[in-house]
């Protein structure tokens, strides 16, 4: 079953500035199927937030659609729930009142959303935390706190916009295990925008490559990789790192002043770097 | 003298002595410091020592500049009268419904003009109209529609508290992040929730900012109208004091209003802001005391 289709999605706006129309997103069409996990990867600026933007309903498109559990998707909605880069959390509730906010709006009885919340922050590890308000938190600790906050309102499809963007690389690592751990036990539905490659592949079952403004689904790849997933042996993984080869080449050559340079030493650069973390 | 360092240095002593005196002499001024009495008071010390040298000194003549002893005897004075507490009543009478209905008015009106941009456009211009016409500059007008009256003055605190309250808190609004009022949205609130759960305890900062500003010159306002309208009062005991030639009520009157206003910001507001915006990591703030 189908949770999530994007049909011919395309965005224009009007610059405010020079007053000229811009394309944001060319056309874009994908699917995500329930309990999947799908990684949208692209250049920055390539219009891949504005997608998600649009499928959370925070924006709205210049034409195609967006059909979410078969329905059209028309505003924000609880069954979209969203983690943001900037974590989003309401600082002036606890890491229970942060939890338990999806519930409280829906009219959730306090008992029953309660025993909800504590079985998420279980699932994230924030257990005992409770009562902390979440400045109190580490910053690995409040998006695991974002994503416990959508998943307590067991959305359709849980969007995620660069969500560990903004944390050090050592707890990135940490994040990116943890989660593939908590979509191995829930088995929710993802779309997942990022730049990182890796960070993609490692996520994902599918990555939707986005091709530079406007943009385009330049190609849709399947992850060959077994779940359970750990960084420790995804990097000694040939199947891992030529995906990540592969998409990183893939990128190169949408750069519009790629072509002239060859790949070659983007590729090498990108398998280094893959060696090497 | 020059000798005297290298050569005891140089005679390679591993120095016990300026180190002991300094490890028992460090805790104890720490340990002033952490006393909030000390902190809060201390630094009045010196300007209440200066104050008396230069009394003392009698460098202006008593008529002009008197001391914290003559000060303090007028104090008491007034107090054993009955005149100080009651004319402190009057004025913080004043300024309680001043402010009282100051926010009964601005908040309400600033979340109107910060949430609706209809609102916004209609009534920014006059905003910026009306907040600059000073406080006092009303007086003229105020006393004659309303007389010498609790009415006049009142009015005025009103009208000065007004207008900064109106426009810290569309500023507030304005800075409640984009993420945090989507997040909400996208977790189910709808508007309403979205207003309560969201933007009321987001602006919240900006509140205590605008409630802050605004008693401040709600206060000058009042010791303004005081002098003018001038029945009782702080201001008014000042100004009487003035008129009879006698400087030590003016001081009285002047010593009075700095105490207040940090009675009012330890009592009420420091409180209220440490159990809310600074509780939840929003702002620190800028209080010595925490």
């Amino acid at each position: 079953m189908r949770t999530l289709e994007i049909s011919n999605l395309h965005k224009e706006f009007v610059d405010a500035y020079t007053g000229q129309t811009v394309v944001a997103v060319g056309d874009v069409s994908f699917s995500i199927e329930q309990g999947e996990f799908v990684s949208v990867l692209g250049p920055s600026g390539c219009g891949k937030t504005t997608v998600l933007n649009i499928v959370a309903g925070f924006d709205t498109q210049t034409s195609g659609s967006v059909l979410v559990g078969g329905k059209q998707v028309d505003g924000p909605s609880p069954e979209r729930g969203v983690v943001f880069q900037s974590f989003a959390l309401f600082p002036w509730k606890t890491v229970l009142g942060n939890v338990t906010f999806g519930l409280r709006m829906r009219g959730v009885p306090r008992a029953d959303r309660e025993a909800v919340a504590h079985q998420y922050l279980e699932l994230v590890g924030l257990q005992g935390f409770e009562a902390k308000y979440p400045h109190e938190l580490s910053g690995g600790m409040q998006q695991r706190l974002g994503v416990a906050r959508v998943l307590a309102n067991e959305p359709e499809v849980m969007l995620m916009d660069e969500p560990f963007a903004s944390v050090d690389a050592q707890t990135r690592r940490k994040l990116q295990e943890e989660l593939t751990g908590i979509f191995e036990t829930k088995r929710p539905t993802v779309f997942f925008v990022t730049h990182d490659v890796d960070e993609a592949v490692f996520l994902a079952d599918r990555v939707v490559v986005l091709s530079s403004r406007p943009s385009q689904v330049a190609e849709i790849v399947t992850v060959p990789l077994e779940r359970p997933r750990h960084w420790r042996s995804a990097l000694d993984n040939p199947d891992f790192r030529h995906t990540v080869t592969y998409l990183t080449d893939l990128l190169a050559a949408g750069e519009p002043n790629a072509d002239e340079s060859e790949d070659a030493p983007e590729t090498s650069a990108a398998a280094g770097a893959v060696g090497e973390g | 003298m020059t000798n005297i360092t290298p050569s005891t240095s140089g005679a390679g002593q591993p120095h016990p002595k300026p180190g002991p005196p300094k490890a028992r002499f460090r805790p104890w001024l720490v340990r002033m410091g952490e006393n909030r009495v000390v902190r809060t008071f201390g630094p009045f010390v010196p300007v209440i020592l200066l104050w008396w040298i230069i009394a003392e000194l009698e460098v202006f003549p008593s008529a002009f500049f008197v001391g914290p002893g003559t000060v303090f005897e007028k104090f008491d004075e007034l107090i054993a009268k009955g005149i100080l507490p009651a004319y402190l009543g009057d004025s913080l009478e004043r300024l309680f419904y001043g402010v009282l209905f100051g926010m009964l008015i601005g908040v309400p009106a600033g979340f109107i003009v910060a949430m609706s941009a209809w609102a916004r456009k209609l009534t920014w211009p006059l905003l910026m109209f009306f907040q600059a016409i000073a406080d006092i500059a009303w007086l003229p007008i105020v006393i004659v529609w309303f007389g010498f009256s609790l009415t006049a003055v009142t009015f005025v605190i009103v009208y000065t508290i007004v207008f900064p309250l109106m426009i810290s808190i569309v500023s507030g609004v304005e800075q409640v992040p984009r993420d945090v009022v989507r997040a909400a949205r996208s977790l189910g609130a709808g508007r309403l929730q979205v207003f309560t759960e969201v933007i009321l305890p987001g602006a919240l900062p900006a509140v205590a900012t605008g409630i802050r500003t605004g008693l401040g010159y709600g206060w000058r306002a009042l010791i303004a109208a005081e002098i003018i309208v001038g029945t009782s009062g702080v201001g008014f005991l000042m100004f009487d004091s003035r008129r009879a030639q006698e400087v030590t009520g003016v001081f009285v009157g002047m010593i009075v209003l700095g105490v207040l206003w940090f009675a009012l910001d330890a009592l009420v507001l420091a409180p209220f802001e440490r159990r809310t915006i600074e509780r939840w990591g929003m702002i620190r703030t800028a209080e010595a005391g925490r």
